[in-house]
């Protein structure tokens, strides 16, 4: 069996011995997260599960709309704040104390490796990247999950990704991504696996932001092997009791696919879908950008800041541009605040916001009007997805946003 | 279940969630969701359903994110959707909350805009009943159609007595 196989077989709730494609897992789940978003939906919050299947295994995260930027939002999230005491819930994160729960639960040790997370949002893929399973989905079937704590997935065949090579200087992780996706297309129902030796040269960011936006490639699971850096995230973590996966000898894979992440340039997805849509920046022509955004649980993270501190320091970005950089997290924020990445952020005339998803779903810090082209690391550009169904959104690297950011029209390389 | 029958509306492939329940959705009363639904690609759209229609997809139906885009479908009145394929997470969204979503391979050209649909939930077969084409397709496990036939997960959730009062 492979990893995704491995990990549906130790959360089954069935006497199975063995998972493959077609089966239907019953599974039980390591941790359930509901985030601030829950609130916006009345089934939950009009009949929320009487009591979770344990209270230790359930967190509340308020990361899309940190602060609340309405007083109908404000009113909403109060309700979803009665659940803390109601359900005698210890990990919830308030405006100010956390993040977004896909960067949060990393930094927390929730997503150990050979677990199985389930979470309202649908990035919640990104856990993959500590070899752990995560799915997003809906509020209704989370109230399950939190009433029962089991759930159940149509195990999808799984895609073999060989990764070699390193990032060269100048592309990032992102660009890896999509250059995977132009290769892939997207993968309704399937899963990926990370392999081969480029992962070592991979840190957890990196490979978050990998993980993460597989989402966008309609997957169901994407999944890194363990090794050393992960061991030591989860020894820094504090956490020493999992038990991480790797894949059979004879794990099937329905395809494989080589990626050499030396070849890979920096890139950028055309507005409206990633799928089909991307291309390098050194194909795209001139588009000038009238705003450049940096965050979201993919690409805001703390080395997604100094990628971008390192192209702004000491200049001043292009004065039709307006840049928004939001941290991803509380300790990203932090680190990016000691490390003086937020005051050359500042002094480039950007403008750093407190953590939250904010610009990424396009309902506040960063709402986008008619007619504006946007050049932004966070994971989706659905049309309508930061504000104006009438914007042009364009998705990159944090550091081409930058660059972009300094010269006013979307640019990859500071030395092209 | 009874069978199902409605006026086909054809889609193409990779409608998102974003499309089906535009952000805007979020805070706006729950009367008036349903009507956004498809406006940023088919302006005017949702003001021309009726109760019982159903719709017809591409590939990926119902990609993008978990909000409650089936939801709104249903609350729009679509009786059912079928595509060449459903989006996983959809697919499960759709069942959550009672509605049917099917992939049946060979509906989108099958099926004309506008025509009249049969979908014969015992033989797993769609027919549009002007052109008189059909398709087969692979009917749900009974676990998931006895969510649907209960009109979604909440009301199995409510029957088993494991909610709770409101917040
Ligand atoms: S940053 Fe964007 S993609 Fe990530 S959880 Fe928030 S809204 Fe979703």
């Amino acid at each position: 069996m492979n990893i995704v196989e491995k990990i549906l077989l130790n959360h089954s709730t069935e006497p199975v011995k063995t998972i493959s494609p077609g089966d239907i897992a019953t599974v039980g789940v390591d941790r359930a997260i509901i985030v601030d978003m829950a609130a916006l939906h009345p089934e939950f919050v009009d009949n929320p599960p009487l009591r979770p299947f344990d209270p230790d295994k359930v967190s509340l995260v308020f990361d899309h709309y940190v602060p609340a930027p309405s007083i109908e939002i404000a009113n909403r999230v109060n309700r979803l704040r009665k659940l803390v005491s109601r359900w005698g819930i210890r990990d919830f994160f308030d405006t100010g104390r956390g993040g977004i729960s896909h960067v949060l639960g990393g930094e927390l040790g929730w997503f150990k490796p050979g677990s199985l997370i389930a979470n309202t949002d649908s990035h919640t893929i990104a856990t993959g990247a500590f070899n752990t399973l995560g799915r997003g989905l809906g509020t209704p079937e989370l109230m399950n999950i939190i009433a029962t704590g089991k759930t159940w997935f149509m195990v999808g065949e799984t895609l073999k990704a060989e990764l070699s090579g390193s990032i060269r200087n100048g592309s990032s992780a992102k660009d890896v991504f999509f250059h995977i996706a132009s290769v892939t297309g997207d993968i309704p129902g399937k899963n990926i696996e990370f392999a081969g030796t480029g992962i070592k040269t991979l840190g957890m960011d990196e490979r978050s932001a990998i993980s993460t936006m597989c989402a966008e490639l309609s997957a169901e699971f994407a999944v890194f092997p363990v090794d050393d850096i992960l061991r030591n995230y989860m020894d820094s973590a504090g956490v020493g009791d999992y038990r991480a996966i790797a894949p059979d000898r004879d794990a099937e894979y329905f395809d494989e696919i080589h990626i050499d992440m030396e070849s890979v340039e920096p890139m950028v997805a055309m507005p409206d879908r990633i799928i089909n849509n991307v291309k390098p920046v050194s194909e795209l022509g001139r588009v000038n950008v009238d705003v450049a955004v940096v965050g979201s649980c993919a690409n805001g993270r703390l080395s997604d800041i100094r990628d971008v501190a390192e192209v702004l320091r000491g200049k001043k970005i292009n004065r039709n541009v307006r840049l928004t950089v939001t941290p991803a997290s509380r300790k990203v924020y932090m680190e990016a605040e000691r490390l003086g990445y937020l005051s050359t952020i500042i002094e480039a005339n950007g403008l750093v916001t407190n953590p939250t998803c904010g610009a990424c779903l396009g309902g506040h810090m960063g709402v986008v009007g008619d007619g504006d082209t946007v050049i932004s690391s966070t994971t989706r550009n659905f049309k309508g997805r930061m504000g104006s169904s009438r914007a042009s959104i364009y998705i990159a690297s944090a550091r081409t946003v930058a660059i972009s950011a300094l010269y006013g029209y979307i640019k990859g390389d500071l030395n092209e | 279940m009874n069978n199902i029958t409605g006026k086909a509306w054809v889609f193409g492939d990779d409608i998102n969630t974003d499309l089906i329940y535009p952000q805007i959705c979020y805070t706006l009363p729950e009367a008036e969701k349903p009507f956004h639904a498809m406006e940023a690609n088919r302006p005017g759209w949702a003001t021309l359903v009726e109760a019982g229609d159903i719709i017809i997809g591409g590939k990926n139906f119902g990609t993008g994110s978990s909000r409650p885009a089936a939801d709104n479908l249903k609350k729009l009145g679509i009786s059912c959707i079928i595509a060449e394929s459903v989006n996983g997470l959809f697919l499960r969204n759709a069942v959550n909350t009672g509605i049917m979503a099917i992939e049946a391979s060979g509906v989108h050209d099958a099926v004309d805009e506008g025509d009249t649909i049969t979908v014969d939930l015992e033989n797993c077969k769609i027919t549009d009943m002007v052109n008189k084409r059909s398709v087969a397709f692979m009917g749900l496990p009974p676990f998931l159609m006895e969510i649907i036939e209960n009109g979604g997960i909440i009301n199995v959730l409510r029957a088993k007595g494991l909610l709770g009062k409101p917040l």
